[in-house]
């Protein structure tokens, strides 16, 4: 997983190349909607929007450590919130993001105090039941959510002056906001906050007696999760005009998490990858039959597991690595593989190299090693009688 | 300085013998009652020792400190209560501990590691630039301490070897500007030459940043070697306690106590 560091861009020397990466992938964006039929530039919208529930997603899963398969919750939130304030208050689409946005964060802040005291699997459930208890709690709030019905709402308009078509509008709005909340998680991470979310996924304890406040960074990386995914309902509201409890089931959370990994944890491009899987395997299963899709997107996650088990982002260096190691060692440029930082933490063979170095810093480097040793097994098991058994060391 | 001198004597400590005063310690994990009452003291910019076997809870000790775990008793440092903390509180106390088995975050980077030390003191009191330039100034600092970590600095700390992870482990706490750092076997797993080194660097720290250390360590000989002075743990309770030179030269407590032979390998 150090793909999180050179995916960070600490390399300085990749520079050039990332930039020119980064001006064909926006001018790809910016021309798709003029290229493609009405009907995939929706689906390329949806793409866009379950990219920033991925993202946010991935900031807690991928980055901080933590499981959630609740997130078709905040993701509901985030697209009722939406939805409640164009049908009864009429505010005018704009005003919804930053209020779908705060509230989430909020939820997320609630709900992440559950996560201070669960972790793995136990943690899992919990969140699982967010997203199981929301679907009935929205039926039965029918005087503001409109029960089984669901709301209808105004979607995205072009505004005149644009000469766009509806689906063309709506799909630079979602691009737009999609840019920038991935930006965001991306300074997110290089933050002083960031740094300390992973120092938590690493090492808890190492991270504790540096001085980072466990509490405040898991709950908050629950929160900015949340606000993400509420974010996304949000456009999701825009996009489809229309909610209703039966859009957020407890698979839509499952299928996040899923379409996460699929796409690569901790990789800043891996929620791209995670949901243009989400959105077009379905999708495109349907074409085979009825009751192809869940076949289809299992096997799939099967087999991308197998094939690629850090996920589809993982998978170009995988394969580089896998090339190189069998072309002749001549090209220095493709030695230095995500493999190959990856080294295990075995101390021998890399003290080995360090021995000699140390030797003529240490004045002690002229006597014979051998006198130096006190680390001899002997030493060690020795144990005086009556001292008990190792307690104190868990 | 493979014959480790004299200068760490009495002469050297500082004013403020107790800096670190710890009384009556008890501490232990659920049913398992492991430091039965210690008592000791630490001055001001000393190097104190604590040795034993395994089990003696010398670990126990370190986290008891640092508030890792739970301990009853007192533990002041600089008159200010430790005991009852979190070890986050601890750190903003100047608590620094270097656990055992390092605790790098291995998916960061060097500097990144190096960075969460700093983690407090950029917080959101941050004022901007002129902690800024300290911190930066403290990076260099910790890379002329430690040059192979300058070298890997953009490396991830899971592809360093221990020596260099326990380099950075140290580096990592004094980027803390800790007022005590606190080792756990900083030689755990280490070849003996880079042991060695790594101990000749914690002399030169607390010669030149006058940074209060407690360490922990099975390997009596190196450990006296650079400590002021030295306590024997047995079982949770201090058996022995002492100028560092006075234990190095009293061969026959070290064989019982230690269950090694300094003459001997003073000899050798």
């Amino acid at each position: 997983m150090n793909t999180i560091t050179a995916a960070l861009g600490t390399d300085r020397a990749r520079r050039p190349r990332a930039a020119l990466t980064v001006l064909l992938a926006a001018a790809a964006a910016v021309g798709a909607p003029f290229y493609f039929a009405p009907f995939q530039v929706f689906q390329l919208t949806m793409v866009l929007l379950y990219a920033v529930a991925l993202a946010g997603l991935n900031l807690l899963v991928g980055f901080g450590g933590q499981i959630s398969l609740g997130h078709g919750a905040f993701f509901a939130a985030g697209a009722y919130t939406a939805a409640v304030m164009l049908d009864r208050y009429d505010t005018g689409h704009l005003a919804t993001l930053p209020a779908a946005a705060a509230g989430c964060f909020l939820l997320g802040l609630g709900f992440g105090v559950p996560a201070l005291r669960l972790r793995g699997l136990y943690l899992a459930l919990v969140t699982l039941s967010f997203a199981v208890f929301l679907p009935p709690l929205l039926k039965r709030l029918e005087p503001v959510t409109g029960g089984s019905m669901g709301l209808t709402v105004d979607k995205l308009q072009p505004p005149a002056w644009s000469g766009l078509a509806e689906d063309q509008w709506t799909y630079f709005v979602v691009l737009a906001v999609t840019v920038v909340a991935l930006l965001l998680a991306r300074n997110l991470l290089r933050s002083r906050v960031g740094r300390a979310l992973l120092a938590v996924r690493d090492n808890e304890s190492a991270a504790e007696v540096m001085g980072v406040r466990l509490s405040l960074h898991k709950t908050l990386a629950f929160a900015w999760s949340a606000m993400f995914a509420g974010v996304a309902g949000c456009l999701y509201t825009w996009v489809i005009g229309f909610v209703s409890p039966d859009s957020f089931s407890f698979v839509l959370s499952i299928t996040l998490l899923a379409g996460l990994v699929v796409g690569g944890l901790a990789s800043l491009y891996g929620p791209l990858l995670g949901a243009a899987f989400v959105m077009y395997v379905p999708s495109v299963s349907q074409d085979v039959s009825e009751a192809a899709p869940g076949v289809v997107f299992g096997l799939l996650i099967i087999t991308v597991m197998f094939v690629a088990p850090t996920g589809l982002a993982g998978l170009p260096g995988r394969v580089l690595g896998a090339v190189s190691r069998r072309l002749p060692r001549t090209t220095a440029a493709l030695d230095r593989t995500p493999e190959a930082d990856s080294v295990p933490e075995t101390d021998s063979v890399p003290e080995a190299d360090s021995v000699p170095e140390a030797e003529p810093k240490s004045p002690a480097g002229s006597r014979p090693a051998t006198t130096l040793t006190p680390a001899d097994p002997a030493v060690v098991d020795a144990e005086p009688v009556g001292a008990p058994p190792r307690t104190e060391k868990e | 300085m493979s014959e480790p001198t004299t200068d760490r004597t009495e002469a050297e400590a500082s004013a403020e013998p107790d800096f670190l005063k710890v009384s009556g310690l008890h501490a232990g994990y659920g049913q398992a009652r492991v430091l039965q009452g210690l008592d000791f003291s630490v001055a001001r910019g000393e190097v104190c020792a604590i040795l034993g076997p395994n089990g003696a809870g010398k670990t126990t000790t370190l986290r008891a400190l640092s508030g890792m775990v739970r301990g009853r008793g007192s533990v002041t440092l600089n008159g200010t209560e430790l005991l009852g903390r979190s070890p986050e509180q601890a750190a903003r106390l100047g608590v620094a501990h270097v656990p055992e088995g390092r605790g790098t975050f291995n998916d960061l980077t060097v500097e990144e590691n190096l960075r969460i030390g700093a983690h407090l003191r950029t917080g959101p009191r941050w004022r901007g630039r002129p902690e800024r330039a300290a911190v930066a100034a403290d990076l260099e600092r910790i890379y002329d301490y430690f040059p192979k970590l300058r070298q890997r600095s953009r490396q991830a700390a899971g592809s360093l070897s221990g020596g260099e992870q326990q380099m950075l482990a140290i580096g990592r706490a004094l980027m803390l500007r800790p007022s005590l750092l606190l080792l756990d076997e900083p030689s755990l797993g280490l070849a003996p030459l880079v042991t060695r080194e790594l101990f000749e660097i914690v002399r030169a720290v607390n010669e030149e940043e006058r940074t209060t250390v407690v360490v922990v360590e099975q390997n009596a000989q190196l450990a006296l070697d650079i400590a002021h002075r030295a306590h024997v743990l047995e079982a949770g309770r201090l058996v022995l306690s002492g100028p560092a030179q006075q234990i190095r030269e009293d061969g026959q407590v070290a064989e019982v106590y230690l269950g090694v032979s300094v003459r001997s390998r003073k000899a050798g």
